[in-house]
């Protein structure tokens, strides 16, 4: 509330995910990498096996062009775009973690000297002190990650902080061990997939079939640990949470399904090469597991990140900047007076401040679709109860004036003529239509808030007469405040949900 | 319950400013290195000014300089939004774009003189395109730092800028207030390139020369930018002189002179610790001239302090180890460099 809003066309969640998924990617590569290279040459060397340390030598080419710009300039963009998209909680993780983020950074300087000194030192170092200069860089990337592990938990999971503010109780919250194992796992993981990837360059036979088989086996050895401190990680989420996400949450749960189902394909993938050690391995290949990563990488960042909503810091700060403590100055004064930076439209400010971190007009979680054909009453009427909507919107604090004023904005913004028209649609599909805008946006199938079975059966005069008195129903219900042809195409649908329930 | 408040300082203000402070002049030199080395480096190798592959070996090393930039900006930034969020984040966001787009130049610079550096190892001449390429993703950052920067410095215009366009794509319009400070930065960057072109090539006459011509060109025309970025100051210049801050300059000019000094008398490392504290001296009028732009909207002695030493303590230690590990890895490195094969 306290800073400009910068007001771009792509979703925060959006921009935040494509650089962030793409950095822990690359970085947690960067911490196996290192182990994957500095294990490998110490055998290579025990055994005087030439050819592993030229394959290891241009795996560390790779490595540092990859990590070094990459990986520490996408982590910096992080850090950047953070402080755009979220400044007040940004804010509010260098206060606590300042000496963190500085501890972190002494790793982070170790850690990208002994890369370059690693991969400048093959010809230039005696065997031993190079392979000194990759355990440094190993430690130090791991180190790095030791730290970093506290600040992202706490996020999700600031467990005792939140009532002694005390830097220990956040750092080692619930989730920072099994955090910290699964990382660690992806780490290995990722370090076999990236090793596999190069040696799909490497020429067809025997060297190779041994290499592709030894990265699939570091990337089952990877994949095992990730897997089972997942189910960890999963148990150590205070249970309110968990039950909130299971009942009314279903984007996180798909995200861990998938993110179960591409562990799955790619510990196959990898038995089937450990086993078949192939001889021939196509880069496609390579680049189909690696995409498999990044897409397993990205389900799991995502299932993390949803579980926190409608938090940026669970308990703290709401997902659009708004802090819990301050909910009685919102209620009290409003949101306007707590806004310093205005544009002299107020609706558009309130509308920036309170929606615009999730949702967009018309691209990701767009509004003016989701609005489509209703009417400013409906639109103040959901802002105003936004906090049962899925389960994962946060409360609107602000008065009712001001969600009269985000209304008005958005209604001046939407598609004003009958849902009919719009989709031309009539009968039960624009009933079921009229419910996904109206009723859909809290009842969801499938959910806690599903009413199908208590609908069921019942008859048009009963439906309507619910219909009726729908804003009297309490928990932020609104006003059935659709046309009468929406009404009769409504309890149409309605009606068919007797009949075997979802359409 | 209540909820902690996060707005403090977990440490004394005087030891953040100090560690800001510090950090901030390590980034400048390493910074001043690479955009000065590389700026000559270009220059050189396009009038063919140097003999064999001297151009080459510079070109090497500007991937290593890029890291240690990157690298070494990540903690003065830190205290920075530390201290100064309210007033950071909000010139980031007006020109969020452009903020952002800073990453991209950066790894764009970054490739581009690794790129340089290889294919200068097969060829044995530089790569001219990449040297620009970087260099251009280099300008457009110290442009993008310049105006930003100073756009935090003035609430007044952050807040008039926002109400007209809140897209992130606003360019600070105040020319005039960093226009000569970026001028001033660049040219001290050239200033410092000079020196380490000269110390670094110095049994080499040609390079030597053109080092010692930056060095010394560069400090005349960075000074002579700099004071006249002090006549933009103007309403500020009577407290500026009656703060440390005049004193620091007075010792940062005095500095320079003794640098060139012991440059031209080929005391390189004297040279080189006094051109670094000249440095610092300028990046503490730097900051002193941040708290007085400020001082009728922000006080920066206005944070409550609640320390975290244990944390503190945390980092002090492993800032001490990490020292001593870099020590070590260049040691193991520069030690071994000679005993090549014994790899093998």
């Amino acid at each position: 509330m306290h800073y400009p809003f910068w007001d771009q066309p792509i979703g925060y969640g959006v921009l935040m995910a494509a650089i962030a998924v793409f950095h822990v990617f690359v970085s947690h590569f960067a911490i196996g990498g290192g182990l994957y290279l500095v294990v490998n040459e110490h055998f290579a060397r025990q055994a005087g096996d030439a050819e592993r340390l030229g394959f290891l030598e241009k795996l560390s080419k790779f490595f540092a062009l990859v990590t070094l710009v990459a990986g520490a300039l996408t982590g910096v963009a992080i850090w950047f775009v953070i402080g755009l998209l979220a400044p007040a909680a940004t804010e509010a993780l260098i206060h606590n973690y300042v000496w963190g983020w500085a501890t972190e950074w002494t790793f982070f300087v170790v850690e990208i000297a002994a890369a370059m000194l690693y991969f400048y030192g093959w010809k230039k170092m005696t065997a031993r002190a190079h392979l000194t200069m990759g355990w440094i860089y190993f430690v130090a990337a791991w180190l790095s990650l030791v730290i970093i592990n506290g600040i992202l938990t706490f996020m999700l999971t600031p467990g005792r902080w939140l009532a002694t503010g005390n830097f220990w109780d956040g750092f080692f919250n619930p989730t920072y061990w099994p955090s910290l194992v699964l990382r660690t796992g992806v780490c290995v993981m990722l370090a076999g997939l990236y090793a596999l990837l190069v040696a799909s360059r490497l020429d067809p036979g025997g060297f190779k079939a041994k290499t592709v088989r030894q990265a699939a086996i570091w990337s089952l050895a990877g994949l095992a640990v990730t897997v089972l401190s997942q189910v960890w990680y999963w148990k150590a989420i205070p249970a309110d949470l968990t039950a909130k996400a299971l009942q009314a949450m279903p984007t996180p749960i798909r995200s861990i399904e998938i993110s179960f189902w591409l562990a799955g394909v790619i510990a196959l993938g990898m038995l089937v090469l450990a086993a078949s050690a192939p001889r021939k391995l196509g880069t496609a290949v390579a680049l189909g597991f690696m995409a498999l990563g990044l897409a397993w990488f990205g389900a799991f960042e995502w299932s993390r990140e949803s579980l926190r909503k409608p938090y940026i810091i669970t308990g703290y700060i709401y997902g659009n900047g708004a802090e819990v403590a301050e909910a009685a100055n919102y209620q009290r004064d409003g949101y306007l007076a707590q806004i310093p930076y205005r544009t002299g439209h107020d609706g558009a400010d309130l509308f920036r401040h309170a929606c615009r971190n999730c949702h967009t007009l018309e691209g990701y979680k767009a509004l003016k679709p989701a609005f489509a054909g209703t009417d400013r009453a409906f639109i103040a009427a959901i802002i105003q109860g936004a906090q049962h909507l899925k389960g994962n919107m946060p409360p609107f604090m602000g008065t009712a004036a001001e969600a009269e004023l985000i209304a008005d904005h958005l209604y001046q913004r939407i598609d004003k003529r009958p849902l009919a028209d719009i989709y031309k649609l009539d009968g039960t599909a624009l009933g079921r239509k009229v419910y996904d805008i109206r009723c859909g946006k809290c009842h969801v199938f499938g959910t806690d808030s599903d009413k199908t079975k208590s609908l069921a059966g019942q008859s048009a005069e009963d439906l309507n007469g619910l219909l009726d008195m729908a804003a009297s129903m309490g928990e932020g219900m609104p006003a059935f405040t659709a046309d009468a042809a929406e009404r009769k195409a409504l309890v149409t649908y309605l009606q068919t949900l007797g009949k075997g329930g979802r359409p | 319950m209540t909820l902690p408040d996060y707005h403090f300082l977990s440490a004394p203000l005087w030891l953040v400013t100090v560690l800001h402070l510090l950090t901030l002049t390590l980034h400048f030199f390493a910074m001043n290195i690479l955009v000065g080395g590389a700026a000559i480096t270009l220059w050189a190798s396009a009038r063919n000014r140097w003999d064999g592959t001297q151009a080459v070996d510079f070109s090497r090393l500007f991937p290593a300089a890029t890291a240690a930039t990157v690298t070494l900006g990540v903690a003065p930034l830190l205290f920075l939004q530390l201290v100064y969020p309210g007033q950071v984040y909000a010139a980031a966001i007006v020109s969020g774009w452009f903020w952002l787009l800073v990453i991209a130049a950066v790894i764009v610079a970054y490739y581009a003189f690794y790129r340089a550096s290889f294919s200068g190892q097969r060829t044995g001449r530089a790569n001219l395109v990449m040297l620009t390429l970087a260099m251009a993703g280099l300008v457009y950052v110290s442009l993008v730092y310049s105006s930003v920067f100073s756009m935090a410095e003035q609430p007044a215009l952050i807040r008039s800028l926002y109400a007209k366009d809140q897209s992130g794509w606003v360019w600070n319009p105040a020319i005039g207030s960093y226009a000569l400070r970026w001028l001033h930065m660049l040219l001290g960057a050239l200033t410092v390139g000079g020196f380490f072109v000269g110390m670094t090539g110095k049994d080499n006459p040609k390079v030597l020369a053109t080092g010692k011509a930056a060095f010394a060109g560069g400090m005349g025309l960075a000074a002579a930018a700099g004071f006249a970025y002090l006549l933009v100051l103007m309403p500020y210049l009577e407290a500026i002189m009656r703060s440390l801050a005049i004193w620091s300059l007075a010792a940062s000019i005095l500095l320079s002179l003794a640098a060139l000094h012991f440059y031209f008398r080929k005391s390189y490392w004297i040279a080189g610790v006094a051109l670094f504290l000249s440095v610092f001296g300028m990046v503490y009028l730097r900051h002193t001239v941040r708290i007085l732009r400020l001082k009728e909207t922000f006080e920066p002695t206005a944070w409550r302090i609640a320390p975290q030493w244990s944390p503190f303590l945390l980092f002090l230690v492993c800032f001490v180890v990490m020292l001593a590990v870099l020590v070590w890895m260049f040691w193991l490195f520069f030690g071994a460099k000679n005993q090549a094969g014994r790899a093998e």
